[in-house]
């Protein structure tokens, strides 16, 4: 696999779409008019964190004894930053990378920044624009609340990342930062589930290692219930968490606890569920002879997540960029919690 | 005038922090002039550190960049953002001292007020810019070098003329450069000079690098004390004899009475030479009071910088007239026992003290290298306080900051630093020099060989670093070595 195959992926939809929300503020006030009704459709919803509380104590855990086969792992990440706020609106940027580890030696190719200006005027034909044309869908939906589109953006860029690699690679392991999970059951058009079947026709495992859900038994969290002595391990927590969560969620994979390293961390994987639960584990046992594992975690998605993200250099520098290529400037307005509440403001929630 | 991307970031007392992304190409050194035109007021800063602004993420970058540095990969930054970041990245943070202001055009020395933060203009001057708003240019100049922006550091006669200059910096650095520069200079412009050469550096002026005769060959005399030099005990005087007998030769006072007893006799009967006094010691009744005498006589008398023949006797008048329209003297004291050294040095100033006192001399220029080695320590303010005010003044050249008092230092008019990078060396400038410790501490460190930190009157109390301009006279500066081509080429 050479970068350059990688590099002539380019996401032009996130270029020129990013490029009009930038220089075309005012023409996008027309776009009101396409404003479709309804929600979003969940292909692009946040993470689901999960809760769930496991009551039957005699899960026995899986160990995986087997020696596993060397495949290439790729590892996707995305993330997305504020830049600030307009007077229209606000800016944020998304950045997705794609780490690779073959022969032994790792690779990346980062696509990005992308530079979008949200505002109430653009925020649904951003939306539509971008899932429409990426994901070749088109019906549209109604975008969610401006707050909240620059991670439905990101979720867009990371889901587009991963349907190229499941459309080019062959007999890979693919690996996810999230889940498999979407919040609308009765869905009719997934994408998450045609990015699913792409990768299971070439042959490609997808495994999705989640580090936010939070699951406990008998009050024990998820890192107490597998053993360090049994790593590298699975839990099958599937139907557990399926009885609590499936009339409202949509489980694309099955559902494990895995511990891939001896230590105190575990994580939720999400394993196709159209694949058989051997060639699953299998997938498993490949990963830990193919990549590195430190703190239970592979090192492909670690790298993936280092390269995504944003520092607050490149913050101020995006800042000048678009300052100097499109004359928006960041304003500063009045904190209202700031203004009502003064010293007892408290800590706010992070929004994403 | 450029206008930059600066803005003001901190004001402290003196010291302004001044942000500049994109980073300008402003040099340690430079100055900017920070501009309130709604106060139409302007300051002066000179920028004398430098270093990265401080930027929240970049050491996140680094160590980002640092895990991946072994990895093959490319970044499709399709927008080219990358080169915002590198420019943010490369942001400066100038730390500046407050100089002088301008108000109404003028140089003020009020720098008490404020510069707006947000509406301030900052322009960096280019050298010329900044030179002419000193106005260092003036009818009576003498050029001593350029800027490191290539532009030509004139000073005005009057800035040196009555003055006290130092010239300090370690060793090969350009010091003694600098000194006969402002020797040659001075002559050149009439005035009269006396140098104490102790490593016979300057007796060479007067030839060109290719030693043939030089313009200002006429105007260099040079003085070997003992050899051509003869003055005679009358001419001496007893003032500097006795000086000469009780300061340097440690004769007691009752020995040093005697000896002005027996001078005056001699005196009166207009007898007084080198073999009569001699003779008048030895009949001395007192034993200790005679061998005293004997022992100093006979070791004044072995210099040979006295003489009973008023052929071979020389007067400092008539040497000192001779240099019409400007010349110098040049004593060579190089290879002479510091004995004898103290003995001529005494000599000198107090013959030149008495010339000047008669109105003899109008004034005359004396320059010092490593005056520690002849110079007693009480004479060190006798020059640069009474001296001074007769018309000698004075020019040390020292490689030891420390050996030159921290009051001498404070009393100077005009500082030349040249590089040094010893900590006591600087910090013993630093404490006693008109300008502030940070700007010793961080330019002078950083000076090439032959470029100076000029401060004082010379160059409107704008410290200014100036590469020295080159001679084309016979410098002799340089320091004899054993494995030379010449030497290559021999064996």
């Amino acid at each position: 696999m050479e970068i350059a195959e990688f590099s002539q992926i380019t996401p032009k939809n996130f270029i020129e779409i990013g490029y009009t929300s930038l220089k075309d503020v005012v023409d996008l006030n027309l776009s009101r008019a396409m404003t479709v009704p309804g929600l979003d459709g969940g292909d692009f919803a946040d993470e689901i964190e999960l809760n769930a509380t496991i009551g039957n104590n005699f899960l026995k855990p899986i160990t995986l004894l087997n020696p596993g086969e060397e495949v290439p792992v790729f590892g996707v990440d995305v993330s997305n930053i504020d830049l600030g706020e307009t007077k229209e609106g606000f800016l944020c940027a998304i950045r997705g990378s794609i780490v690779w580890r073959e022969n032994k030696t790792y690779k990346y190719v980062r696509h990005g920044p992308f530079i979008f200006h949200v505002t109430e005027a653009n925020k649904h034909f951003l939306y539509n624009a971008l899932r429409q044309r990426c994901f070749d869908v088109n019906e549209g939906v109604g975008a969610p609340i401006m707050e909240r589109i620059p991670e439905h953006i990101r979720n867009i860029l990371e889901r587009w990342l991963q349907k190229q690699l499941s459309e080019s690679r062959r007999e890979s392991l693919l690996l996810w930062d999230g889940s498999m999970t979407t919040r609308t059951v009765n869905n009719p058009i997934s994408i998450l589930s045609r990015l699913l079947k792409r990768a299971r026709d070439a042959r490609n495992v997808i495994l999705a290692l989640s580090k936010k859900t939070s699951i406990s038994a008998f009050g024990r969290r998820m890192d107490s219930l597998l053993d360090s002595g049994n790593a590298p391990c699975l839990l099958d927590i599937d139907d557990v968490v399926r009885v609590q969560y499936g009339k409202y969620l949509r489980f694309f994979g099955k559902i494990y606890a895995v511990k891939l390293s001896p230590g105190n961390l575990s994580f939720r994987l999400d394993i196709d569920r159209q694949v058989p639960q051997e060639a699953g584990i299998q997938a498993v046992e490949n990963l830990l002879c193919s990549d590195l594992i430190v703190d239970s975690y592979p090192e492909t998605l670690r790298l993936a997540h280092i390269m995504s993200r944003f520092s607050a250099n490149e913050v101020i520098a995006m800042q000048r960029f678009v300052a100097e290529n499109y004359g928006l400037k960041i304003v500063q307005r009045p904190n209202i919690r700031q203004i009502l509440f003064g010293p007892y403001t408290g800590i706010r929630s992070k929004r994403s | 005038m450029v206008k930059a991307m600066m803005h003001i970031y901190k004001l402290d007392g003196n010291t302004m922090d001044i942000v500049s992304c994109p980073p300008q190409g402003v040099q340690k050194g430079d100055y900017i002039i920070v501009r309130d035109d709604a106060l139409n007021r302007s300051l002066i800063v000179q920028v004398t550190n430098i270093g990265y602004a401080n930027i929240p993420g970049v050491l996140e970058d680094i160590l980002r960049d640092s895990s991946t540095k072994n990895m093959d990969g490319q970044n499709l930054d399709f927008l080219g953002v990358k080169a915002f970041v590198d420019v943010i990245k490369d942001a400066r943070v100038f730390r500046c001292k407050i100089r002088k202001a301008i108000v109404n055009g003028r140089i003020d020395h009020d720098i008490s007020w404020t510069p707006s933060r947000s509406t301030s203009q900052l322009i960096n001057l280019t050298d010329r810019e900044f030179l002419e708003l000193i106005g260092l240019h003036g009818e009576n100049t003498i050029t001593l070098g350029t800027t490191k922006g290539g532009a030509e550091v004139t000073v005005n006669l009057a800035a040196i003329d009555g003055k006290l200059n130092i010239i300090t910096g370690k060793k090969g650095t350009g010091k003694s450069h600098l000194s006969k520069l402002l020797l040659l200079s001075l002559i050149e412009k009439g005035g009269i000079c006396v140098v104490f050469d102790v490593n016979g550096e300057y007796i060479n002026l007067g030839y060109g690098a290719d030693y043939k005769k030089a313009t200002p060959h006429e105007k260099i005399i040079v003085l070997s004390p003992g050899k051509r030099f003869k003055v005679t005990l009358e001419y001496m005087g007893l003032g500097v004899f006795l000086r000469i007998m009780s300061s340097v030769l440690d004769l007691p006072d009752n020995s040093a009475w005697e000896i002005r007893r027996i001078w005056s006799s001699l005196s009166q009967r207009n007898t007084l030479t080198l073999k009569n006094l001699r003779k008048a010691v030895d009949s001395v009744l007192n034993n200790y009071v005679r061998d005293a005498l004997i022992r100093r006589i006979d070791s004044l008398v072995s210099t040979g910088l006295l003489t009973d023949n008023l052929q071979e006797a020389s007067t400092l008048e008539d040497l000192i007239f001779g240099l019409n329209n400007g010349g110098a003297l040049i004593i060579n004291l190089r290879g002479l026992p510091t004995r004898f050294c103290h003995i001529v040095v005494e000599f000198m100033l107090s013959k030149l003290c008495n010339l000047l006192e008669r109105w003899v001399l109008r004034a005359l220029f004396l320059f010092a290298e490593e005056a520690h080695l002849y110079l007693r320590k009480t004479y060190w303010e006798d020059i640069v306080t009474r001296m001074r005010h007769l018309g000698l003044f004075s020019t040390f050249i020292t490689n030891q900051p420390d050996s030159i008092s921290d009051g001498i230092y404070r009393q100077a008019d005009n500082v030349f630093l040249f590089n040094f990078t010893n900590e006591n060396d600087l910090a013993a400038v630093s404490k006693a020099t008109m300008v502030d410790v940070e700007t010793i501490n961080v330019i002078a460190r950083e000076l090439p060989p032959h470029y100076c930190l000029a401060l004082g009157r010379v160059t409107n109390d704008f410290p200014i670093i100036i590469e020295v301009k080159a001679l084309n006279v016979k410098t002799m500066g340089e320091t004899r070595l054993f494995f030379t081509n010449a030497y290559k080429q021999k064996i």
